[in-house]
């Protein structure tokens, strides 16, 4: 059955690599949303929840980190898988998301295999 | 404490794990380049070129990606290659064939990523040793003859390599350990 995803990301340019990574993934995605912060996305969230957020940590207005437990509070975005995209690689930090409610964490710099591993799993 | 000869090792292997993952672009290092490191224990600098490495420079306008970091360790990372490696690097990194044209925005913002990356993978290679540095959001200016510096007491590490056999670049961190 096909997912809907959503990159959430400050820099454009990372956005469209993302995109074209998971699409050398192989994975398929029947509709994909942008997002330029976590403020912007929870927006879009709220009117048209998506399957997937693939999420930045650091960005202006709101971070990853926060976004995260924001959406966990929202009804819409109860069975939403999301799925932290970083150069941020501690463990305590990661740690913290997943007890907030990441559901993966994925670290920059990223191959398609790694997107393929990540997020099969959370699409069945 | 990480000494500087360890250190360059850390941002080449950093560099070369983002440019060939993400890039597609291999980045070699002067083969027989000798380190060459100066001045005291703290505040030293160590240059990666040889004398047959002559050509290793970035000439004309380029692009500077750079992104600070504090903590334990703290200091600041760039990047820079000419405008053409650097319009390169952006096509590579989103897909693009050499001939399409790209706006100047989106070649600043893939070095931005760059030097993001780079510097995230250099902070995973030094977390057991330095475990509380927080790294900035990056940014990129061009121009030409550009060099960075960070005040006082402060040691560098340079860098110099060529992306595909072809261009320059040139990683430069600068750092010094906080005051305990």
């Amino acid at each position: 059955m096909a997912k809907s995803l959503m990159i959430v990301d400050d820099s454009a340019t990372m956005r469209k690599i993302i995109m074209r990574t998971v699409r050398m993934s192989g994975l398929e995605f029947d509709r994909t949303e942008e997002a330029g912060n976590g403020k912007e996305a929870l927006d879009k969230l709220q009117g048209d929840p998506v399957d997937i957020v693939l999420c930045d940590i650091n960005m202006p207005e709101m971070s990853g980190s926060e976004m995260v437990k924001e959406a966990r509070k929202l009804d819409c975005c109860k069975e939403t898988k999301i799925v932290m995209v970083s150069t941020e690689s501690g463990q305590d930090m990661i740690d913290g998301l997943m007890a907030d409610g990441a559901n993966g964490y994925i670290t920059k710099p990223f191959t398609p295999e790694k997107f393929q591993e990540k997020l099969t799993p959370l699409m069945n | 404490m990480l000494d500087q000869l360890t250190l360059s090792d850390v941002v080449i292997d950093a560099a070369r794990e983002v440019f060939e993952t993400m890039i597609f672009m291999d980045i070699e290092t002067p083969s027989d380049a000798q380190p060459a490191v100066t001045g005291q224990a703290i505040t030293g600098s160590i240059h990666f070129k040889s004398k047959s490495d002559s050509d290793l420079v970035i000439d004309g306008k380029s692009m500077l990606g750079s992104i600070t970091f504090k903590g334990m360790l703290e200091g600041c990372l760039t990047i820079s290659v000419g405008q053409s490696c650097a319009e390169c690097i952006a096509k590579n990194m989103l897909g693009m064939e050499p001939d399409e044209p790209l706006a100047i925005n989106d070649v600043c913002d893939a070095i931005g990523e760059v030097s993001n990356m780079v510097m995230g993978s250099i902070k995973t290679r030094i977390q057991d040793i330095y475990t509380d540095i927080e790294v900035s959001i990056p940014s990129v200016v061009t121009g030409c003859e550009m060099h960075n510096s960070l005040g006082e007491n402060v040691s560098k590490v340079v860098a110099s390599a060529w992306l595909d056999e072809q261009e320059a670049i040139e990683f430069t961190f600068l750092y010094r350990e906080a005051a305990s």
